[in-house]
């Protein structure tokens, strides 16, 4: 994967890769932040325990240390598209069912959403260093909408939650990624694991 | 068998007679057609039935029927045993004949049918539709009244039932009326269910009952129609959740929520917001709760939230609010006759939001147009936008409001040309005629050429009040403005902004445009400067002073002056002074001219402004006083009525030593006084004017006026001296104040004085608040010296002085000052004094002469009493023998022991903590019998400290004698005196240090310390040598000192700390006669006098 980069290209990843660590953490903690106010907002118990958000691959994965580079920054890829499109349609069911009425919400919404594009964004950039390029983002379309206005909310919870999850995962698949050489897909110690 | 056969033949009479009572008549005697029943669903046609006895095989059945109303009977063959005919009128008759399989009639019967026979149900209803909606949880319910085959206005009545859950339960039963109108009408009623229709099944059905007034017949309730059903969602398997879903109810409702679940699974709770209710068991699978009187929500709805039992969790949102308000305070009104907009304050907010926000809708009704308004819910004032129609002046706004929970409306009837709120001018700009006169344009965005617009321009300038110019115009279609201004003033900072509205029928303002800032052109100076000139102290020059034109008649920015010198006509002297200087200098010699000074800017010249140089000669000039205003000096003159052109008066600006700079301010013919005010004068600064007539000829001196701005006290006192000074007098003279430290016009002196030795921390005179205190106001300022008279000799005084005008008192100067000796008061003093005592020894000489013998006997008598003799007073002392009561010394004394034997039968006089003590009280009988043990005591004796005394015996003891008890000091202190009662006081014996004086017993007992303090004080290593408690204050020989209450007066006395010896006497018990006291205290005075 990397082992023939040249060193420039390889400088151009660690940059890329650091700046990624920084987005991702920059983004878990907006996004801890927002599901505070979500589950505030929306009258939720912060413990209740949600479905999987359909669409998305989870963050917890097994045999995480044996993933290659590529493998990590294509899943990173497709979970934070799928966030795009889950998050865009929260936004908007936050526009519908609350109006005007909670502004401060739908703006920390918004910024998230942007904070994700822009990571999926930086994703595909280390996929074309990866002299790859980024999977063409057709995807299977947008999530179906929850029945219900109580689904929604916590669906809303899940995603919000599922992300947090990734950003933390982000970080670490970066920060492996970062590592010079062929290392970049090796084993990390136990104590990175997510 | 006669019997039997007679028996039958009645039975069959009784059968002929019931048959003729059901109106029927049979023919022939075989029982065949019986029971004819009819029934009609429609009152046109009846269904007749009837049965055939005994039931055997039959053939056709002829059936005939007549009625009135049918001109011969109507006859048809049947297999059945059921025909369909007319309701007769009123009866009809009924021929039915039962025919054998073969053909041959078997029975005829014949049957009169009446029509009060005839029994009348209606058909049973048909449900055409049972609809629910779950939203709702309404049921819709839709059938026919099949009045078509009924007469018209036939009033019906119609039952329905509503029935829920598995088992059938019959929920509620409604009845519903309608009226038949001939036409089949589809009937519609709605249900809402207490409970979510997916909850449970629900099933409906109906009947009817037609009231036909005119049918005599029995009528009755038809039959119930099938049962239609909707179904719950516990019935279908695949079916979970939380209903109803995501409704919206008004605030104090009653809510019922179900959850169902699938099979196998049951709910742990349910709770609606974070409280938990009681579950209703619905069904298997569904379980309800049910929630009163619910609260609005929050804007992202109420959570209602069943958790099962495998942790998943199934939910729904409540949304409670509120109905829309009626809008308030609905207006309308256009801004440019292309939209109306109308705006209204939405009144309380129904707390729904999204998708279920109250929605606002304007309904204009001549014109049938409708248009939906978006209006943001959190803004306080709501506006919604109609387009204007062509045409149309008047419109009729209903503005419709309508959420999930309810709806409302407002309207308001308008003529818009009423109703015109310009939009704020733009593009405002300044064109200029001249330097007066503008042109002001702006340009308004709208359509107004149906109305005429009035614009308000507001003029503000630097040096002019704010002003407001309104102008009317015709309005035009998105066109420009234009104003005219004139009557401006040259060269000024004008700022204009304009605001319009319509003419016509004034309805609001616009805004004001943003503001213009525009400046006019120069024009020439509208007059001439003021000036004044001074011939210098040489008399050789002029010079000319002009003052600077204000703004507002300078008309530009003055950038020279011309100053000429005529001398009939012809120019002695030409000068350009350019700005800044305001004077200028010309030679003249001893000539004089007229001098004209002209003022010039970029636009031009000012007229000329003309003085002459000569000044008419005065006689007699006087010099007044100006009253001071406080914020300037009000100088006045005599009226002077050759004055034909006004008075001048000038002044110096500045004061005191500096350069004269002058000042000078013009008046009138017929003005007397003036206000002279100049931000440059300064309180306390002495100003001179002078006032100038003026005259064709030139101008002549009048006054001169000295002035202050402000009276302040003089700076400092006038300086003064004594210059004399006798035993009662003082003649003390003082200086003249500087006139600048005096800083008003002097009013006097104050002299004030009173007796006082020279002390640096005694107040002021004036402060002291000394009564003796004299004070001379000095209102002649030309007196500088006064005499104080009516004085003491040899005293000392101290004098201020203060000088004072109308601002108030100098700072005083003092002068202490002694005044001589009166001698002949001295010697007087001393005479007197010296004559009255040797008067008073002469007079006593005399008396002691007279009365010699008396004396004699009296106190030196052939045989001396000890008792009246002092000197043996002393006798007691036994170390000292006669010597003379001095203070003791401390040589070393050994004591004897000294045995008194008590031989006298009275109680003797124990002194002081004996007696105090309970101890001892109990040792003296109250009878007077003492024993002798009692009274032989054995004393330790220290001479310097016997206490002696000499008690008179009581007035009830006349047999007793004076007793001499000694008593050692010490062995008060003995233990034995002691009560048990007071164990502190063996602490005092244990304690190593004694004092040389008895407490009183009496005191300590009195004495409200506590034992703990007490104890305190006895364990103490030092005790002081007195109870200062017990000291007795008074002098001696004072009253007080024998009438008071202390006790412990005899050991209460200081003892002097070298010789034991009491330095104060002992007090006598109060028991004692005073004189014995008396007697005591003179010795003991004078045996202190020199202590003192």
């Amino acid at each position: 994967m990397a082992g023939a980069d040249s060193p420039s290209a390889a400088l151009r990843r660690r940059d890329l890769c650091a700046r990624g660590i920084r987005l991702a953490g920059k983004m878990r903690s907006d996004v801890v932040d927002l599901l505070d106010a979500y589950v505030e907002q929306q009258g939720l118990d912060a413990s209740a325990s949600v479905a999987a958000v359909e669409g998305v691959p989870p963050a917890a994965v097994e045999r995480w240390d044996e993933q290659t580079g590529t493998q990590r920054l294509l899943e990173n890829l497709a979970a934070y598209r799928a966030f795009r499109g889950l998050l865009a349609q929260m936004l908007e069911e936050q526009r519908e069912q609350l109006g005007e009425a909670d502004a401060a919400l739908g703006r920390a919404l918004a910024a998230v959403l942007l904070q994700v594009s822009a990571f999926a964004y930086h994703l595909e950039e280390l996929l074309r260093l990866e002299s790859r390029g980024p999977p063409s983002d057709e995807g299977d379309g947008p999530p179906p909408q929850p029945q219900s206005v109580f689904e929604q909310k916590l669906r809303g919870l899940g995603v919000l939650r599922e992300l947090a999850q990734w950003a933390v995962r982000s970080a670490r698949d970066l920060r492996q990624l970062a590592k010079p050489g062929p290392g970049a897909g090796s084993a990390p110690s136990p104590a990175e694991s997510p | 068998m006669w019997k039997n056969s007679s028996l039958r033949c009645l039975l069959a009479l009784a059968i002929l007679c019931l048959r003729s009572s059901v109106h029927s008549q049979e023919i022939g005697s075989l029982g065949h057609p019986q029971n004819l029943k009819c029934v009609t669903h429609n009152l046109h046609k009846m269904i007749c039935t009837w049965d055939v006895s005994p039931r055997r095989k039959h053939g056709q059945t002829d059936f005939c029927y007549a009625a009135n109303d049918l001109p011969t009977p109507v006859c048809f063959k049947t297999k059945e045993k059921r025909v369909e005919i007319p309701v007769p009128h009123s009866s009809s008759t009924v021929t039915i004949t039962t025919n054998s399989i073969s053909g041959t009639a078997l029975a005829t019967k014949e049957f009169k049918i009446h029509k009060k026979d005839i029994l009348f149900i209606p058909v049973a209803p048909r449900v055409l539709s049972l609809t629910p909606d779950f939203s709702t949880s309404t049921l819709n319910l839709k059938w026919s009244d099949n009045g078509s085959v009924f007469p018209d206005g036939l009033d019906a009545v119609w039952q329905i039932q509503i029935l829920r859950k598995e088992t059938v339960e019959k929920v509620t039963q409604v009845t519903y009326h309608s009226k038949l109108t001939h036409e089949d009408i589809i009937l519609s009623w709605n249900w809402t269910s207490d409970i979510p229709l997916e909850c449970a099944s629900h099933y409906v059905k109906i009947r009817c009952y037609i009231n036909v007034t005119q049918f005599v017949g029995l009528k009755e309730w038809s039959d119930w129609s099938p049962v239609e059903v909707i179904l719950g969602k516990d019935t279908d398997p695949s079916e979970s959740g939380v209903f109803p879903l995501d409704t919206v109810v008004a605030v104090g409702s009653d809510v019922t929520f179900c959850c169902i679940h699938e099979e196998g699974q049951n709910i742990t709770n349910m709770s609606y917001g974070s409280k938990p209710y009681p579950m209703i068991q619905l069904s298997s699978r569904s379980h309800a709760i049910r929630v009163l009187n619910a609260s609005a929500s929050d804007s992202s709805g109420t959570n209602v939230v069943c958790r099962l039992n495998n942790g998943m969790m199934e939910g729904t949102v409540l949304f409670v609010g509120y109905a829309p308000d009626i809008p308030q305070n609905l207006s309308c009104e256009t801004p440019n006759f292309q939209i109306i907009k109308c705006s209204w304050k939405p009144g309380r907010p129904s707390g729904l939001y999204g998708k279920r926000r109250t929605m606002y809708s304007l309904f204009e009704r001549m014109s049938g147009k409708n248009v939906s308004c978006e209006v943001n819910e959190m803004n306080r004032q709501h506006v919604c936008g109609f387009p204007v129609l062509p045409d149309q002046k008047t419109y009729d706004f209903i503005l419709g409001v309508s959420n999930p929970i309810g709806q409302a409306e407002s309207s308001l009837l308008v003529d818009i040309t009423q109703r015109v709120h310009p939009k704020t001018p733009e593009k405002l700009t300044v064109s200029e005629n001249n330097s007066t006169s503008i042109h002001l344009h702006w340009f308004i965005n709208g359509s107004f050429a149906e109305i005429r617009l009035l614009c308000q321009i507001e003029i503000t300038s630097g040096h002019s009040e704010q002003k407001l110019h309104n102008v009317s115009m015709p309005g035009g279609k998105s066109s420009a403005y234009t104003a005219h201004l004139n009557a401006l003033h040259p060269y000024t900072k004008y700022q204009f902004r304009v605001r319009c509205s319509a003419a016509d029928h004034f309805w609001r303002w616009s805004d004001w445009s943003r503001v213009e800032e525009y400046t006019t052109s120069e024009a020439p100076p509208a007059r001439g400067p003021d000036i004044w000139r001074e011939r210098s102290s040489s008399g050789e020059s002029l010079k000319i002073f002009w003052k600077p034109l204000p703004l507002s008649e300078a008309n530009g920015r003055i950038t020279s002056h011309e100053v000429s010198c005529y001398l009939l006509e012809t120019p002695l002297e030409h000068k350009v002074v350019t700005e800044p200087t305001n004077s200028t200098e010309i030679k003249l010699g001893k000539n004089d001219c007229v001098i004209s000074v002209v003022a010039k800017n970029q636009a031009g010249s000012s007229p000329p402004s003309r003085i002459t140089s000569m000044e008419l000669p005065s006689d007699n000039i006087i010099t007044g006083q100006a009253m001071a205003m406080g914020n300037g000096i009000n100088v006045s003159w005599d009226s002077y009525p050759n004055m034909t052109c006004g008075y001048v008066v000038k002044w110096c600006r500045s004061s005191g030593s500096e350069p004269c700079s002058v000042d000078w301010q013009k008046f009138p013919s017929n003005t007397t006084n003036a206000v002279i005010k100049s931000a440059l004068f300064k309180p306390g600064v002495r100003y001179n004017f002078s006032v100038y007539g003026c005259k064709s000829t030139g101008y002549q001196l009048l006054k001169n006026i000295t002035g202050y701005m402000k009276e302040l006290p003089p700076k400092s006192a006038p300086n003064f001296t004594v210059e004399e000074t006798s035993s009662d007098s003082i003649l003390v003279r003082w200086e003249d104040i500087p006139i600048e430290e005096c800083r008003g016009f002097l009013k006097g002196y104050l002299l004030s004085f009173a007796k006082g030795e020279k002390d640096a921390l005694k107040p002021r005179l004036s402060e002291s608040g000394n009564p003796e205190l004299k004070v001379n106001n000095i209102t002649n300022l030309t007196q500088k010296s006064m005499k104080i008279l009516d004085l003491q000799g040899k005293t000392s005084y101290q004098l201020e002085l203060q000088a004072y005008t109308a601002g108030g008192l100098s700072p005083p100067n003092s002068l202490y000052v002694v005044t001589k000796e009166d001698s002949v008061g001295l010697i007087i003093a001393i005479l007197i004094p010296v004559a009255v005592v040797v008067l008073l020894g002469v007079v006593a000489s005399i008396f002691c002469y007279r009365k010699r013998e008396w004396i004699k006997e009296t106190f030196y008598p052939e045989i001396p009493n000890p008792e009246n003799s002092k000197a043996l007073q002393f006798q007691r002392n036994i170390c000292e023998g006669n010597k003379t009561l001095k203070t003791l010394e401390m040589n070393p004394c050994t004591p004897n022991s000294v045995e008194v034997v008590e031989t006298q039968s009275a109680a003797p006089k124990i002194e002081d903590t004996e007696m105090m003590s309970p101890a001892a009280d109990t040792t003296v009988p109250e009878d007077g019998s003492d024993s002798e043990m009692e009274n032989h005591v054995v004393v330790s004796y220290c001479p310097p400290i016997i206490e002696e005394e000499i008690s008179n015996p009581p007035t009830d003891e006349p047999g007793g004698s004076s007793q001499v008890v000694y008593i050692d000091i010490q062995s008060m202190y003995q233990p034995q005196i002691k009560s048990e009662e007071e164990p502190e006081i063996d602490v005092v014996t244990t304690a190593g240090y004694k004092p040389q004086m008895q407490l009183s017993v009496n005191a300590m007992n009195t004495e409200s310390r506590s034992p703990v303090e007490e104890e305190l004080d006895k364990t103490a290593g030092y005790r002081p040598q007195a109870n200062t408690n017990a000291w007795n204050m008074d002098t001696p020989d004072s009253p007080g000192s024998v009438e008071s209450n202390n006790e412990n007066a005899s050991f209460g006395s200081p003892c002097s700390i070298n010789s034991r010896q009491f330095l104060l006497p002992p007090r006598d018990d109060e028991d004692s006669p005073k004189p014995i006291n008396i007697g005591w205290s003179f010795t003991h005075f004078f045996q202190n006098k020199p202590n003192d």
